[in-house]
């Protein structure tokens, strides 16, 4: 409500507060970050700061960083924390450089916020859309939230898809598609799935053109700007090239993700499967998750075509539920842009179920991960049961959420059912 | 993974159940044509995924792999109809003393003797005069015969094996010597018999392997007798399988604190030397010893009877290391203690334990530091002639006789082996239309018959043994290959249950979606039929 009247003593409190909370815990416990960065609820193979740590290694020490194996990540990451001094002698630059991305995202996610395009799109004017948070709350929801501060803390490297992803739905929102596409081309290129929001992205910044310069056709517009996600992407491959001097990281980084090679476990839904799989149908089930990934795409984008945004956000929760590796960053990506749609949340109608399922997986699924490792009390069915358990809970606020926004395009239509019960069939 | 929502059939058509119980159901109103439309096209999306991406990459990633094999081949070495094993052996007659002539009238009443006694066709030994000129080493290296019969002439009617040539000395009385035109001799008799009594523990051996092995009943040799038969079995059943390296692993084991050191490299050197390296043909060897104190046996008592010999071992804590890696290991132990073996003969000290090694039980005065070298010669000794048993070595005749029949015999072995390998393969891939047969193995099973052909052209002499065992290797490796065993117990119902649970719970809003969208969309056709029809009429 008061979205514009924030003043800047209240933004910078919030930013300020926000880096001193995530400084005062890498300073005051300093044994945390590294705990941290050791969860496998944190850092996948594939976003893991230890295994950065090991690239950068060898990297600095001219031997190819996809030797042994251990490093999955995208190779511009190098040179990047390559010119911060070293990462154990003077951590606090490390630290700073996560805090900063940290509030690059919030501020993003603050302008996709004050935007108020997820009460009202170029299509759709939601009649509930007066009751919706501020960009403050909104950012002051993803900075506070516990799973974004332990990714912070973790350092896991996937706080920069999260702001590459959020700065191109901002850019998108705020009507420079050109931006949007760039901004997403980097989130690809980091960890590759995010190529799959390009549909509902295109049709966000189709829909908020600027009017003066608007194309009329979504075809040609679609036409002149997949080409610009195309050719940055090239421009990071050919970049990538270069840094390493071979094509090596493409299967080393996208081969690991497309093939799942590397079966350490994480809170996603794969690594248990394809360790029972048999092996001759490993290749055919691999290919089964990832359709089965992609092709919410299409049905999502065609059937909420008027709010582009809630398809991104949805999609952004089925990834965070079904990608090869997630982690509790992707979570907290998904849990950070759900508050922007404050005005259906009357019509959820499990919040309560969960809340629980999603606290109840949150303090259980350490516990058990614990009784399988350490404890050997339990077994690897313990902690995929929990995370199960966390993908249930998921799942059932990405249905809700879905139900609640359709309910409220519905209620449009059929403005005499408003508040009636209503049945699915 | 069925928490998932399925979102085809989403909630585009929300209908309404009233709340306050009113008594006439309210029906929904008509959808939009747009929403109806739009359905379509989700339902759409999703399919045109299923069918143009998900059905290549199914047929595309569950497609068998199934190389070549040339099963009918295969099988005819399996079943013996390729190669008909044939040892051909040649026997020079040296007899310098002879006029040409007598000798070659010998030569000719010898083989027809041999040919009489002889009842199994795979086994040839054919006679042939060495040029009385040539060396003794010219004649028995250079024309590649298993054995030099020596005729000289002396008193009475005697044979000697040579200890250290395959060289049978013969020695006749003049008056022996047949007439040119006499049908038969005495003297190409014994010569005969000799030959035969020489090579008969090679034959059985062979038609035992033979018999034992999927040969046709033409190519059979007659049976042998039951006890032949069994105490070949149980030489077989003792000898490792053949390998080209052996691993020797010589091992001292103490009851106590003493003694701590022994001179085994010399005593090895001394005793066990000299067969190792007559043995090198045929085998290579490596050799590591060790020391080990305070070691317990896995037998306590004092005396050990039959029964514990079997566990004296104590397999728990003794450092013995298995056959890892390309060589077997033979283990010889001597264990230092004062236990004793219970038996008739109160001498007996070692015991053989089949395909593994031997151990030797020596009891030395308690203040032995050292074990010298000439202490353990009998250890050695023993070792040695059991080492020749564990690698199936014929027990009769001259040892450089019972080395080349070794040789022969483990060609013989290999040969049937793989043929055998080759055939299970070929029954295999028949029996299982569904297992992938990699490349890899089709180029192993076509490297194995090449060798296998060449092994069955020069069966007896040393390129048979080398080829045959290429052979055998290739065949496991083929056989064993990775991929195919881990589909060996897969069959076909065992896909239901690979695809049905995840397929399964997606496909059902799928289809269900689809056949819906279908059935409206006639209805739709069909109304709009009606339409038509009621204009037309009025």
């Amino acid at each position: 409500m008061d979205g514009g009247k924030v003043t800047v003593g209240r933004t910078a409190g919030l930013y300020i507060g926000a880096a001193v909370l995530r400084l005062a815990i890498f300073t005051l416990l300093p044994g945390l970050p590294d705990l941290l960065t050791g969860r496998v609820e944190i850092s996948t193979p594939v976003t893991s700061f230890k295994r950065l740590q090991e690239g950068l290694f060898l990297y600095n020490h001219n031997v190819s960083p996809y030797d042994g194996g251990v490093y999955h990540q995208a190779p511009l990451f190098l040179p990047l924390f390559s010119l911060l001094p070293n990462a154990l002698s003077y951590p606090i630059f490390t630290y700073l450089l996560y805090i900063a991305v940290d509030l690059l995202s919030a501020s993003a996610l603050w302008k996709i916020a004050d935007s108020g395009e997820a009460g009202s799109s170029a299509q759709f004017t939601s009649p509930r859309r007066e009751k919706r948070w501020s960009g403050f709350v909104i950012a002051a929801a993803f900075l506070l939230n516990p799973f974004t501060l332990a990714t912070c803390i973790g350092r896991s490297t996937s706080v920069f898809t999260t702001c590459a992803i959020l700065h191109a739905i901002a850019k998108a929102v705020s009507g420079a598609p050109f931006g949007a596409m760039v901004a997403l081309s980097f989130a690809s290129y980091l960890s590759m799935y995010p190529l799959l929001l390009l549909p509902p992205l295109l049709l966000l910044c189709y829909d908020r053109q600027r009017p003066d310069r608007a194309d009329k056709s979504a075809l040609s517009f679609a036409a002149t700007h997949v080409p610009v996600v195309f050719g940055v992407l090239a421009l990071l491959f050919g970049m990538s090239y270069l840094i390493t001097g071979s094509w090596e990281f493409l299967p080393s980084t996208y081969g690991v993700q497309l093939t799942l090679s590397d079966l350490t476990p994480n809170v996603g839904l794969w690594w248990y499967f394809f360790i029972e799989m048999f092996d001759s149908f490993r290749s055919f089930f691999l290919a089964v998750f990832w359709l089965h990934l992609s092709c919410y795409v299409g049905g999502l984008t065609v059937r909420i075509r008027r709010q582009p945004l809630v398809v991104l956000t949805l999609l952004l929760g089925i990834f965070a539920i079904f990608k090869p590796y997630p982690s509790i960053s992707d979570t907290s990506l998904f849990l950070g842009l759900v508050p922007l749609y404050r005005h259906v949340f009357p019509l959820m109608r499990y919040t309560f179920v969960i809340a629980a399922v999603i606290l109840y997986a949150s303090f259980l699924g350490p516990a058990f991960y614990y009784l399988w490792i350490y404890a050997g009390s339990g077994n690897a069915n313990f902690f995929y049961a929990i995370t199960l358990v966390w993908g249930l809970g998921q799942s059932l606020l990405v249905c809700d959420l879905m139900f609640a926004v359709l309910r409220d395009e519905w209620e449009v239509e059929r403005p005499e059912m408003v508040g009636k019960e209503i049945r699915q069939i | 993974m069925s928490a998932q929502q399925p979102l085809s059939d989403d909630s585009a058509t929300l209908t309404i159940t009233n709340s306050s119980n009113v008594s006439t159901k309210k029906q929904p109103p008509p959808e939009k044509p747009s929403d109806v439309r739009r359905r379509s096209n989700v339902i759409l999306s999703f399919w045109l995924i299923v069918l143009l991406l998900g059905l290549p990459i199914w047929w595309k990633t569950t497609t068998i792999y199934r190389a070549d094999l040339p099963l009918e081949e295969m099988l005819e070495w399996a079943d013996g109809k390729a190669c008909r094993p044939v040892f051909p052996l040649r026997i020079s007659i040296q007899a310098s003393a002879l006029q040409d002539q007598e000798a070659q009238n010998l030569l000719r009443l010898t083989q027809h003797a041999l040919d009489d006694l002889n009842d199994f066709a795979g086994h040839h030994l054919r006679l042939q005069l060495s040029s009385p000129l040539g060396s003794e080493k010219r004649s028995t290296t250079d024309n590649g015969s298993a054995l030099t019969i020596r005729l000289t002439p002396g008193e009475g009617t005697t044979s000697t094996l040579d200890p250290l040539e395959p060289i049978l000395d013969i020695t006749y009385s003049p008056n022996t010597i047949p007439s040119p035109t006499s049908s038969s001799s005495s003297l190409a008799t014994y010569i005969a018999s000799q030959l035969r009594s020489t090579f008969a523990e090679e034959q059985a051996t062979i038609s035992y392997l033979l018999s034992t092995n999927s040969m046709p009943s033409e190519h059979r040799p007659l049976s042998l007798s039951p006890e032949t038969a069994e105490s070949l079995a149980k030489r077989t059943t003792r000898s490792l399988k053949y390998a080209p390296t052996y691993h020797l692993t010589f091992s001292l084991f103490t009851s106590g604190p003493l003694p701590s050191s022994w001179d085994i490299e010399s005593a090895i050197d001394e005793y066990m030397k000299p067969v190792l390296d007559v043995l090198s043909p045929i085998h290579n060897f490596t050799i590591d010893t060790q020391v080990q104190l305070y070691a317990s046996p896995g037998v306590q008592s004092q005396v050990l009877n039959k029964e514990d010999l079997t566990s004296f071992i104590n397999a728990a804590e003794w450092p013995l290391s298995p056959s890892i890696g390309g060589a077997p290991t033979i283990n010889f132990i001597v264990f230092v203690g004062n236990q004793t073996i219970a038996s008739a003969d109160s001498s007996s000290q070692s015991w053989l334990i089949p395909q593994w090694g031997t151990v030797y039980l020596l009891s030395l005065p308690s203040d032995t530091i050292h074990v010298p070298a000439n202490t353990l010669k009998q250890p050695l000794l023993t070792f040695t002639s059991h080492l020749l048993s564990l690698t199936g070595t014929p027990e009769s005749g001259s040892l450089p006789l019972r080395l080349s029949t070794l040789a022969r015999i483990r060609s013989a072995d290999l040969l049937l082996r793989a043929s055998s390998t080759l055939g299970s393969l070929a029954r295999l891939a028949m029996a299982l239309p569904s297992i992938s047969i990699p490349s890899s193995v089709a180029a192993g099973v076509s490297e194995t018959m090449s060798h296998l052909r060449l092994a069955c052209d020069t069966l007896g002499g040393p390129q048979g043994l080398e080829h045959a065992r290429i052979a055998e290797a290739e065949a496991e490796r083929a056989f064993f290959e990775k991929s195919m065993v881990g589909q060996l117990y897969f069959p076909d119902e065992h896909k239901i249950a690979v695809y049905l649970p995840l397929l399964g719970p997606v496909a059902v809003p799928l289809v269900m979606g689809l056949i819906n969208e279908i059935k409206a969309w006639r209805k739709r056709k069909r109304e709009k039929a009606e339409k038509g029809a009621e204009k037309k009429k009025e």
